[in-house]
């Protein structure tokens, strides 16, 4: 197949809405190409291929280099598209007048599996000669793809399930299983292909892959006519989800995202490798503060997750734990169709039995969830407001009775999340915004008062509609004091309210504070500048948590 | 050099006015006497007491806004003169009956582009190269992102879209004025051969674009009430304005496309809520805009209706040529 056959499949999808639609497209792409070229479409089409071979910037300049185009010109247009490789796409429409259009007929798998990756070997010089080469011989169409291969911004409104909805159709094979297929390192070659959408279904090989997640929905009232009792409660931690694997003696640390991470956290694989059993586990990894019994802050996870083969000065300034839900599998029997409460029995008996028979003392990096039992939904309430002070995020809410399957399925898990925390905070700067929101202002910054001055403390993207995003960009362009590149100052007048998850000490910043998940939750359009909260109030927040 | 009191055209309450002439260009607000450059709801007001426009530019208002609207006509290259300055239309290439408009007094030339594109468009005249010493010019696409395709390779991609989905309708929006017609040409030269239905605001243009000679092709009034069978694997063209709201609900099974020159950029296609977009359009792209300003041989240059930073900029750095700015 060649790449042309490729973008086209690409310019489609980016032009269907509906997800039926999008499946016939890809069933058919599927059918009518090779199994190679297959595996790299899937490879790409499910994001696997974002490695980044040179930047966005680097792109722009090197286009500035060949064309003689001046860089403020290619950096205005940015502003208007939102996405490098597509602005070079479209600067180099009838630049490459060369009709030696010799690669039109490239294949994926040449493309990508050589033409590419061969592209760091150069030095400087040849890597720009050859990407110039590669953009006169290319034709037009495949332009955008090459250059988001290249800067690793391939992206199209497919999800992971839409691909794994599409294979499960066309060979006729239960998503669930095709879900298992796809997870992990599927490395792009033929056999992976035939692995995924082999009709025989081998357990040996599915079995070192962890099971579909299944995740929880936002509460629904609903659920507070239920008895309280057909419910199990847990608090809610902010660490990383996890698939915690031991199959034939074989220890595997699955992330949601699909990410092996076993050499991020060596010591946690070491230690469960003691353990006698085989089991898939569910769960959380957190950096544990083992004194208090409750978790760090999320900054302290990220200090350890890109980390890899960390030393162990790294491992004691940062000790994890992973905290187990729930228990999926038990030497070799799988045990999701289980009811919860039932798995929780068996994960109880089998954690007692792991900390008495295991010659290694494994409660210093692993233990299972405790449960919470409230009397009544009003004392759940209680709960879920003290959440803070042991650092989690709320409760989450399981139905008893309930077998585990995957993905965000209705009915079976809720999460009940403490309310923000808020402040009224003053639109200082804005800022273009890049990808769908290219050519409006869409990044604002907020600030509070202290004393006259008004100090910077967060920024957030997201909140307002669409409707409310085109009126401020109005309000924006009529309003702006300065411009320093692609940032406006604004005359002080907007007012919005600011709700954010987590507040604490930072020294980074000017306002002495920072805060997680910022967002827009309010356009305060009754509100004055002078009505805004300032500084000392985000303090006294501060203070009422810890 | 001359302050903007000294300019024989100068920008007054945000319209382009001659104050020798007392005559306002495109005006927003009603005054004595306007000149029209063409039929778009947006160079048009009410209540002016006269308007002076080319013979299809008022045959085309005077559909939109009425018989009782007094307009003057003039061929295009004809000369008039008014306080004596002499003014004279010529075709600006944007869509029937458009017109740039050009000033001569004391041998000084003034030339305001209107809205102009280059393309080539079967429905209308093709853009003058009119020289000038000033130059007013529309820059709606002034940035070189923007680089049109042929409008047949449009046209095929258009064709391809409808016949690709024969069980679907596909709803096509565009100015009901201009582009409507520029696409019914292309389209029918095109592999598709199927039904074209158009709205009303459209079909009232076909017949007088069919009136004023321009060669387009039957296209079926659309009524509210059509069988959805009857309607499958055919084309409908209908203004923007229909697009959100529930005039869709008439329809079933249907997709929905837009043709506009904004639609070259991926964000504004996405955030459009169109399923596709076709990127053709009624106004010059930047090499478009850099050729009339060259060909012009203008040595001072205006920009307005549109972003005009970087074009300006890259015009005084590139091609030494001097960008004046409009005080508004």
């Amino acid at each position: 197949m060649s790449l042309k056959k490729f973008s086209e499949l690409f310019s489609d999808l980016d032009s269907i809405n509906s997800t039926n639609n999008k499946i016939e497209v890809l069933k058919r792409f599927f059918l009518s190409n090779e199994p190679i070229d297959n595996s790299w479409a899937i490879y790409l089409l499910t994001g696997k291929s974002n490695k980044r071979f040179i930047s966005g910037r680097y792109l722009k300049n090197l286009f500035s280099q060949i064309y003689e185009y001046p860089q403020w010109l290619i950096d205005t247009c940015y502003l208007k598209v939102g996405d490098s490789a597509e602005v070079i796409t479209l600067l180099l429409k009838n630049k490459t007048t060369s009709r030696n259009k010799k690669l039109s007929n490239i294949s994926l798998n040449e493309l990508l599996g050589k033409t590419i990756p061969e592209l760091s070997k150069l030095n400087e010089e040849e890597k720009n000669l050859q990407i110039k080469n590669i953009w006169e011989r290319l034709p037009e169409d495949n332009h955008l793809i090459f250059n988001k291969i290249l800067t690793g911004t391939f992206r199209v409104g497919v999800s992971i399930g839409l691909i794994t909805k599409s294979i499960s159709k066309l060979i006729n094979i239960d998503e669930e299983i095709i879900s298992h297929r796809l997870m992990g390192n599927l490395k792009p070659s033929i056999d992976s292909y035939e692995f995924l959408i082999n009709k025989n279904i081998n357990l040996e090989e599915l079995n070192s892959k962890p099971f579909p997640f299944l995740l929880a929905n936002n509460i629904e009232d609903k659920i507070f006519k239920h008895s309280i009792n057909d419910f199990q409660f847990e608090w809610k931690y902010d660490g990383i989800r996890m698939q915690l694997i031991k199959r034939s003696g074989h220890v595997s640390l699955w992330t949601r995202g699909q990410e092996l991470v076993n050499e991020s956290f060596p010591e946690l694989v070491e230690k469960m490798s003691f353990i006698n059993d085989d089991f898939v586990l569910d769960g959380e990894l957190l950096v544990w503060n083992f004194k208090e019994q409750i978790a760090f802050d999320f900054s302290l996870l990220q200090k350890r997750i890109n980390r890899k083969s960390p030393t162990r000065s790294i491992q004691k300034r940062y000790p994890i734990i992973f905290i187990a839900y729930d228990l999926l599998e038990i030497n070799g029997r799988d045990i999701r169709e289980i009811k919860l409460e039932n798995r929780r029995i068996e994960l109880e008996k089998y954690f007692s039995k792991w900390q008495n028979k295991t010659e290694n003392n494994i409660s210093d990096i692993f233990k299972i969830c405790d449960l919470i039992f409230p009397k009544d939904w009003p004392d759940a309430l209680t709960y879920k407001e003290k959440s803070r002070e042991n650092n989690t995020e709320g409760l989450i809410i399981k139905k008893k009775t309930t077998i585990y399957s995957s993905g965000r399925k209705k009915g079976i898990w809720w999460k009940y999340k403490v309310d923000p925390m808020q402040l009224d905070a003053v639109l200082i700067y804005a800022k273009g915004g890049s990808g769908r929101r290219a050519g409006l202002y869409t990044d604002y910054s907020f600030a509070l008062w202290k004393d006259q001055e008004l100090i910077k403390f967060a920024s957030a993207y997201s909140g307002l509609t669409n409707v409310e995003i085109k009126e401020l960009d109005k309000w924006i362009r009529k309003n702006t004091i300065e411009k320093f590149g692609p940032v406006r100052s604004l005359k002080p007048e907007m007012v919005f309210e600011i709700s954010f998850e987590k507040i604490q000490f930072s020294k980074r910043h000017k306002s002495g504070i920072a805060v997680r998940f910022p967002r827009i939750t309010k356009w305060r359009k009754d509100k004055k500048i002078n009505d805004a909260d300032s500084l000392e109030n985000a303090y006294k927040l501060m203070k009422k948590i810890s | 050099m001359r302050t903007k009191k000294e300019y024989l055209i100068r920008y007054k309450n945000g319209n382009l006015y001659c104050e020798l002439a007392d005559i306002w260009i495109d005006p927003s607000k009603p005054v004595k006497k306007a000149l029209i450059t063409h039929a778009h709801f947006d160079h048009f007001t009410f209540g002016c007491e006269e308007y002076i426009s080319t013979k299809e530019t008022a045959i085309l208002l005077k559909e939109r806004f009425g018989d009782n609207i007094k307009i003057k006509t003039f061929e295009y290259g004809e000369e008039f003169k008014i306080n004596g300055i002499n003014i004279s239309f010529h075709p600006s290439g944007h869509i029937l009956g458009s017109s740039q408009i050009r000033f001569i007094f004391a041998e000084e030339k003034w030339l305001i582009s209107g809205d102009f594109k280059l393309q080539k468009d079967e429905t209308c005249k093709q853009y003058e190269i009119v020289k000038t010493d000033y130059l007013i010019s529309e820059c709606t696409f002034g940035l070189p992102i923007f680089k049109w395709d042929e409008s047949n390779k449009i046209a095929n991609d258009i064709s391809k879209w409808i016949t690709s989905s024969p069980e679907k309708t596909s709803l096509l929006f565009c100015y009901s004025l201009g582009k409507a017609q520029r696409l019914l040409k292309e389209i029918s030269q095109t592999n598709f051969k199927g039904n074209i239905y158009s709205h009303d605001s459209i079909y009232k243009m076909n017949n007088r674009y069919r009136e004023l000679g321009i060669d387009i092709r039957d296209t079926i009034k659309i009524e509210n009430k059509k069988k959805i069978d009857e309607l499958k694997g055919s084309l409908i063209l209908l203004p923007p304005s229909l697009s959100k709201g529930s005039y869709l609900k008439n329809f079933k099974n249907i997709q929905t496309a837009f043709a506009s020159g904004w639609m070259s950029i991926r964000a504004l296609r996405k955030r459009s809520g169109y399923d596709k977009g076709f990127a053709i359009s009624d106004h010059a792209d930047w090499d478009g805009i850099l050729e009339v300003v060259k060909k012009s041989e203008a040595k001072n240059v205006f920009f307005h209706h549109g972003d005009s930073e970087a074009l300006s900029k890259y015009l005084v750095e590139k091609e030494s040529i001097n960008v004046l700015l409009f005080s508004k």
